[in-house]
């Protein structure tokens, strides 16, 4: 595996606030997760690897190329879609789409409208190209969003918190998109939802207060909790909850005549981030 | 519908192949679009390639959306569409802006009317001030897609001038209009140009270090506070002398070379 993404020792702070803490890790072409509780600093990450914002110190290479020194040619080779993209008021799809193409650097007309019309249509949204985006649903907006990303086929797609606020149908197409963009490209894919990550990442990286706990595949992860899985009648472990059929399903140290079920992502990602720091392997 | 001829062999190949003259190629395109075995017969002659041309640069032409009255005014101005469109998403050049700084200004005319002085400094005091607030506005945070424009290729700086001398020219001309109208003082229409260009120049220098909603606010407040101590000490207009015109020019030349070094830093 190439190495597109390259992290070394990275530290951001803001105030007295450390976002990142001697963040360290590496990734490839493909979707690859980052998971992590709010304030882990994965939009400090994202927005760093888009060079919007510098590290203090240690070292971030994308795409071979040294992400200060070299930004310009990174940012041509880059799409972002932030948390929030900043639609301008009263902007169609076509046109907002059209506004970022400029931004990238598309002057010849007809060349960038020929590359707006391509983007639209491979988010889907070719019928609506015309409408204004303040009349669109959240997840069409969302698309708009990956659209301009897509502008000038990026090799590397930086994508905040694509499905957050979206409902499971919409959810269910964008991981189609995101897929489909992930085949040829370095995708990163900050998200909160573990179900996303399992469903599309190849690696995954979880941040926890600035810094990497996790960098693996979703199989790794899930098994941190190999073992730590069980059901019972009652309430135990260091997480629990009731099921549909009245059972616990507990998260934690288990007993030795525990019940022990197949973990899953989200049970690995939830003992990562845990208190119970005795039981994660190293 | 029955027609009296059909297209013959020979006139379809020298219509496919663009061979006859407009007159003619007009009768058999009026001629097309009633006979449909006309139409068939003339299908395998029309190079595909040629048609998927043709109908790419009516898609393109339909496409396309209508440039907005600002982007049309200013490519019939010579500015290139590009960089219309990119100056027409401009919060500062939206027209209820320009209405806000137009009456703005126009207040500040009408305060000449009140007293020969001190009404006088306060359109010399306010009118440098606007273009200040319009600069801010231009770019940075007041930008909603200002995330992806840092992220993006195009020069943050270049964007952050031409955006800046877009609303000083909008400004000088609403000045102009209004001082035009209303001054008596015609000299006084012509003072404010330089601290305006002093004011607007440094808030874009320092917004290489801080955000330029900042910016210009700490540096119009230390405007309008110089112009009140000065009218309260000296009881004139000295802000406005020849000194401080020439004080004026020197802070924007001394801007425009931190601006040039310090380029980078806006993005």
């Amino acid at each position: 595996m190439i190495d597109t993404v390259v992290l070394d020792d990275v530290t951001k702070t803001f105030g007295r606030h450390r976002a990142l803490s001697g963040l360290t890790f590496t990734t490839g072409p493909g979707v690859t997760g980052l998971l992590g509780p709010n304030g882990a600093g994965k939009t400090t990450l994202i927005r760093l690897l888009a060079t919007v914002l510098a590290a203090d110190s240690g070292s971030v290479h994308l795409l071979g190329r040294d992400s200060v020194r070299d930004r310009l040619e990174i940012r041509r080779r880059l799409g972002y879609l932030p948390q929030d993209p900043g639609f301008q008021r009263g902007f169609t799809v076509f046109e907002f789409v059209d506004y970022v193409a400029i931004l990238k650097e598309m002057v010849n007309r007809r060349a960038r409208h020929d590359e707006v019309r391509r983007v639209i249509g491979e988010v889907g949204l070719t019928d609506v190209s015309g409408k204004r985006i303040r009349t669109l649903s959240g997840g069409m907006r969302r698309r708009v969003g990956i659209a301009q990303a897509l502008l000038g086929e990026p090799e590397l797609v930086l994508l905040d918190e694509p499905t957050a606020g979206l409902d499971p149908e919409q959810r269910l197409r964008f991981r189609d998109l995101i897929s489909r963009i992930g085949e040829n490209r370095t995708v990163l894919l900050s998200t909160h939802q573990t179900e996303d990550v399992a469903a599309l990442c190849e690696r995954i990286v979880v941040l926890r207060n600035g810094a990497s706990v996790f960098s693996g595949t979703p199989e790794e992860l899930r098994g941190l909790a190999h073992g730590q899985v069980w059901v019972s009648g009652e309430r135990a472990g260091m997480l629990s909850w009731r099921t549909a059929e009245g059972m616990f399903r507990n998260i934690g140290s288990s007993p030795p005549d525990a019940d022990l079920v197949s973990p899953t992502i989200e049970d690995g990602y939830l003992l990562l981030l845990g208190d119970v720091p005795s039981e994660v392997p190293a | 519908m029955s027609t009296a001829w059909h297209i013959d062999e020979d006139l379809s190949r020298d219509y496919t192949q663009g061979r006859i003259d407009a007159v003619l190629a007009s009768s058999v395109e009026a001629h097309l679009l009633v006979c449909a075995a006309c139409r068939q017969s003339l299908v395998p002659a029309v190079p595909r390639a040629r048609l998927d041309r043709v109908w790419d640069d009516i898609v393109a032409v339909v496409d396309a959306p209508a440039p907005r009255p600002l982007e049309r005014l200013l490519c019939h101005m010579g500015v290139r569409e590009h960089t219309a469109r990119l100056l027409g998403v401009t919060p500062s050049l939206r027209l209820g802006w320009i209405a806000a700084s137009a009456l703005a200004l126009l207040f500040a005319v009408l305060a000449t009317g009140e007293t020969t002085r001190f009404g006088m400094l306060v359109f010399l005091a306010v009118a440098p001030t606007v273009p200040v607030a319009g600069v801010v506005m231009a770019f940075g945070r007041a930008d909603p897609a200002h995330e992806l424009a840092l992220a993006a290729p195009y020069s943050i700086v270049r964007l952050a001038l031409i955006r800046a001398t877009a609303v000083l020219g909008v400004c000088v001309a609403l000045a102009l209009v209004t001082g035009l109208a209303l001054l008596n003082d015609r000299g006084a229409l012509a003072a404010w140009l330089l601290p305006a260009l002093a004011l607007t120049s440094l808030t874009l220098a320092l917004s290489s270090w801080f955000e330029p909603l900042y910016a210009g606010a700490a540096i119009s407040g230390l405007w309008l506070s110089g112009v009140a101590g000065t009218a309260l000490q000296s009881g004139d207009s000295a802000l406005f002398g020849s000194a401080v015109q020439l004080l004026s020019l020197a802070v924007a030349a001394a801007s425009s070379f931190l601006i040039f070094v310090r380029r980078k830093e806006f993005s």
